[in-house]
């Protein structure tokens, strides 16, 4: 084969730099490689238009007074009691009226309430996953994988229901855990109203809780044996050696998953309107996200006011801190080599006796509490508990044939057409961005990682609302103008929020096919395109399989987005908003036992990927961590 | 079959010098090897070569054709990595017809050149075994299949013997040798073992800090070195510096320290004259205990011995040197006595030297 000399205008790839120069006729000129700069371009476009621009215009408009920059919206806000409150007048904490003990939860203003329930439903979260994240790693005992799969079901997605199920098992007088433990049982002294606030606490810690428990425990399965074994060795043994190198090591794990948890309490949406939609509780109004969320549907035809851009803001800054803590801290591919994990013997140790009945005793109550919420909406659906009344009386599938109504029905296709098409967006520009990120080490490489992973930390509702005034302003009348067809907009803010998903999964993938891989078969001949199509895509199959799996499951249970832009237009509402509707607006009697009937698909959905991913893809189905 | 030639080729990552200002001449069907410790820059060279590095300057020549900015996959080069870099998706057919596919080379003419090829490398009957069903050795051999298989210009060898068992390695070495006669292949050899080098190669180049030191036969780098650095990285030598006194017939006076030294410069060229600062190189199976007139003698007494085998390497302390003797192991040596060595003038390299 004769060596076929380079002309002019073809495009040539280079490994380690982004660009390189031919000298042609004497004159230096830039010849880029197509394939580097469509694996660069497509998804810097993509953030672009989906994440920078959106909050950048949400971000100038907070400073903006008639026209002009200030400062005037942040310091209303922080001067108003409404937000800030440091004598709280109103609120219930262990106050008892009555036979009623009201836990409700004090009134510091929306800002420090929000601060409150996150940093509460943080160290909720933390004890409870702490753990058992220590117990299943370290201690072996029968049932042990029992309870494993258990830890689970609080992962099962139960948007909305989850807080009207708490709502209605801790009504002071026809709630089941009243009943039980105050006329059944007498163990209460007073009948407990758990709401407001607290209750959207402890919802969001019981949901939360295993997000610590998996990051930790991911980290603690991860730590070399040795490790340990040479403290042993020096000495170090019980207490001291967990709190000198087992929960060092761990403590990465540890602080992400911490952070996480305190970043989704902030930006929850579902524990609130749960609540409200359940009891009207006052106080489950005030915090930021439901605030948001509140003007958002008011301004639903008209504009965002700046108060709320501001507000957004300052939701949007506390997280992106959160998210930089944790970049800093526990950086993608530390997380991506630790996973890598698993291969040595892990030190389990065997226990028996009074030890043995306190990890019982723990895990029973901590699975049973946990899973309240999916046992609750399972009940919800099934039965006619809905109706009132302690326990429920009969059993009925009759909310599992309403989800063949037309509105209904609509709603979950709605949801698997967005999805599945979210799904190829994720999975397309987090393959892209894995690759550049994995592969050409260049400074664009660099941002590209952070920006497919920031979408974790970025409320939806903050997104909600930066996409409906940037669409809005700058798209109107186009495909994308949400208050014509909020579909494709809602597509892409669900791609958006879920490509962490794909990206990591894509990019693990990716750290396992070595680069000396691509390399021989482009030194065989392969050009760029058909190195990919025939060397990388086959190794990563599984991984792209696995990210997808997990992008649909967490795009068909996204809220944020999809119960604000969704409400645009009511026949282009996905399920999430459906259930929405149910549960808050509570338009028929009855109707939330149908949320929770679309909860129990949601669930059935999920426990599906989990099951493909473990079983037939072999993959590790990993929820949220970096 | 190329001729490859590499003009003041330069690579810095960061501020790693990879390759400093490389010349290299790569003659047709020759087998060159690039000999240096890690990090000295021989991979990246061999990767500049295949087309996966890019220079910062310099170019490369294919038969005077500059390729220095045609991409890897138009280059016709085989490489063989390090790990093979074998697809694990692939059975050893598909990894072998892979660069025949791509060429789009007819099925039937694919199936009888990648039979013949295997054939070649002793696997015939393993098409349809996958990589990690393969011992390392075969593993190896696939991958010198897979970059043979599409007659390539050059074949590129990236330390392919590195992950091999060091019986295996020896035994692979011959194969490779004789394959590569056969084949009448340019083949570029990139390894740390100097013992690879010196027995496969028909010329070396000692590779450090990026820069090339020495290009010669390998009886010629290991007899005449050029440079320090060679002549302490191949085989083992004592090295001792000082003062050039006198100079006569072509031989020099050295004084080191505490004794003097009479020895022959390793080049003419090197310009080394009354007063410059040298360095001796005696190598161990030089010195001998029958001492003539014109001799370099010491006496010294025996500092250590250390069975090898065949031969027992001394350590014999003269004043405040030590140097290193081997000699057979039949010859009986005892610790802690006196002892009188002698080399002969003509082997005592005398270079310039230069601190390292």
């Amino acid at each position: 084969m004769p060596a076929p000399l380079v002309d002019e205008n073809s495009l040539i790839f280079c490994f380690s730099t982004n660009y390189f120069v031919v000298r042609m006729d004497g004159l230096w000129r830039k010849h880029i490689d197509l394939f580097l700069l469509i694996s660069h371009v497509i998804p810097l476009i993509f953030f672009a238009f989906l994440f920078i621009f959106p909050l950048s215009l949400l971000l100038s408009s907070s400073f903006l007074y008639y026209g002009k920059p200030s400062l005037y919206w942040f310091s209303s806000i922080f001067s108003d009691t409404y937000f800030v409150n440091f004598n709280p007048r109103t609120g219930y904490l262990f106050d008892v009226y009555g036979d009623t003990m009201y836990i409700w939860g004090l009134d510091y203003g929306i800002i420090l309430n929000t601060l409150i329930v996150a940093l509460t439903t943080m160290i909720l979260s933390t004890v409870m996953g702490l753990i058992s994240a220590f117990i299943l790693a370290r201690y072996d005992f029968p049932g042990k994988n029992l309870f494993r799969v258990l830890l689970y079901t609080p992962m099962l997605a139960t948007p909305f229901v989850n807080a009207y199920v708490l709502g209605k098992l801790f009504h002071p007088t026809s709630g089941l855990i009243n009943y039980i433990f105050y006329d059944l049982l007498h163990i209460l002294p007073y009948r407990i109203d758990l709401n407001g606030l607290v209750g959207i606490s402890i919802a969001q810690s019981l949901s939360y809780f295993p997000i610590v428990y998996l990051n930790f425990q991911a980290s603690l399965l991860n730590i070399d044996p040795s490790l340990e074994e040479q403290a042993e060795n020096l000495g170090a043994k019980g207490f001291s050696l967990f709190r000198r190198v087992t929960f060092p090591l761990a403590l990465p794990g540890l602080t992400a998953g911490m952070i996480i948890t305190f970043i989704f309490s902030m930006e929850d949406l579902s524990a609130p309107i749960g609540f409200i939609g359940y009891s009207g509780n006052p106080l489950a109004k005030k915090v930021m996200s439901y605030y948001i969320f509140q003007s958002f549907s008011e301004a639903m035809r008209g504009v965002i006011t700046p108060e709320t851009s501001a507000l957004s803001v300052i939701l949007l800054s506390i997280s992106i801190i959160g998210f930089i803590l944790i970049k800093r801290y526990v950086s993608l591919k530390t997380y991506a080599s630790l996973s890598r994990g698993g291969r040595w013997n892990p030190r389990v140790r065997r226990i028996s006796g009074f030890k043995l009945l306190i990890v019982y005793v723990f895990l029973v109550v901590l699975v049973l509490v946990g899973s309240m919420p999916q046992v609750g909406t399972v009940i919800l659906a099934s039965t006619d508990w809905v109706l009132g009344g302690v326990t429920p009386k009969s059993f009925s599938l009759e909310y599992f044939y309403r989800l063949l109504h037309p509105s209904v029905s609509r709603a979950i296709s709605n949801s698997v057409i967005y999805s599945s098409i979210a799904v190829l967006i994720a999975v397309l520009i987090g393959a892209s961005s894995a690759y550049c990120v994995a592969r050409f080490k260049g400074f664009l490489a660099s941002i590209l990682d952070i920006l497919s992973t920031i979408p974790i930390a970025i409320p939806g509702i903050v997104l909600a609302v930066g996409y409906f005034m940037f669409f809005t302003s700058f798209f109107r009348w186009t495909l994308l103008d949400p208050l014509i067809d909020p579909a494709p907009l809602l597509i892409l803010a669900y791609s958006f929020r879920r490509l962490p998903f794909a990206a990591r999964s894509i990019f693990a993938g990716l750290q396992q096919v070595h680069v000396s891989l691509e390399e021989a078969a482009m030194n065989l001949g392969a050009n760029r395109f058909q190195t990919l199509f025939r060397i990388v895509l086959p190794l990563i199959l599984m991984n792209i399989f696995g990210g997808a799996i997990l992008t649909f499951v967490y795009c068909m249970s996204e809220s944020s987005t999809s119960v604000t832009l969704g409400a645009l237009r009511w026949d282009r509402g996905p399920i999430t908003f459906y259930i929405n509707q149910v549960v808050y607006g509570s338009i028929v009697v009855g109707a939330a036992s149908v949320g929770a009937a679309l909860c129990v698909l949601l669930m059935t959905i999920q426990i599906l990927a989990i099951i493909i991913s473990n079983y037939v893809l072999k993959q590790r189905f990993a929820i949220y961590g970096f | 079959m190329v001729r490859v030639k590499l003009e003041n080729v330069c690579k810095k990552f960061g501020n790693v010098v990879a390759a400093d200002n490389v010349c290299l001449d790569i003659f047709e069907g020759e087998f060159f090897t690039i000999l240096g410790p890690s990090g000295c820059g021989k991979t990246t060279t061999l990767r500049i070569i295949a087309g996966l590095e890019r220079v910062d300057s310099g170019k490369v020549l294919f038969d005077d054709v500059d390729v220095t900015n045609i991409p890897p996959y138009l280059r016709n080069t085989g490489m063989v990595f390090q790990n093979y870099a074998l697809w694990p998706h692939m059975t050893v057919f598909d990894n072998v017809a892979f660069g025949l596919k791509i060429r789009k080379v007819s099925r039937d003419e694919i199936r009888r050149r990648v039979k013949e090829v295997l054939e070649l490398v002793k696997l015939s009957g393993l098409e349809n075994r996958y990589p990690h069903q393969l011992s390392g050795g075969q593993q190896q051999r696939v991958a010198l299949a897979r970059a043979l298989v599409i007659e390539p210009k050059v074949l590129l060898l990236d330390e392919p013997l590195s992950n091999l068992d060091a019986k295996l390695r020896v035994e692979m070495r011959s194969e490779l040798k004789s394959l590569q006669r056969k084949l009448k292949i340019t083949t570029i050899y990139v390894t740390h073992d100097q013992d690879e080098a010196l027995t496969l190669s028909d010329r070396v180049a000692i590779m450090n800090n990026g820069r090339i030191l020495q290009v010669s036969t390998p009886i010629d780098i290991y007899n005449k070195p050029r440079d320090l650095f060679v002549a302490s990285f191949i085989g083992k030598c004592t090295i001792l510096t000082g003062v050039v006194q006198n100079r006569s017939d072509g031989y020099l006076e050295v004084k080191c320290d505490d004794m003097t030294l009479w020895g022959v410069p390793a080049y003419e060229d090197l310009n080394i004259t009354v007063g410059s600062r040298v360095a001796c190189i005696l190598r161990p199976e030089n010195f001998k205990l029958e001492v003539s007139a014109s001799d370099n003698v010491f006496d010294g007494y025996v500092k250590h011995v250390s069975f090898y085998g065949s031969r027992n390497e001394v350590k014999v302390a003269v004043r405040s040197s030590e140097l290193i003797i081997s000699f057979d192991s039949s010859v009986n040596i005892d610790v802690n006595k006196p002892i009188k060595i002698a080399i002969p003038r003509d082997k005592v390299i005398i270079l310039p030297y230069h601190a390292t």
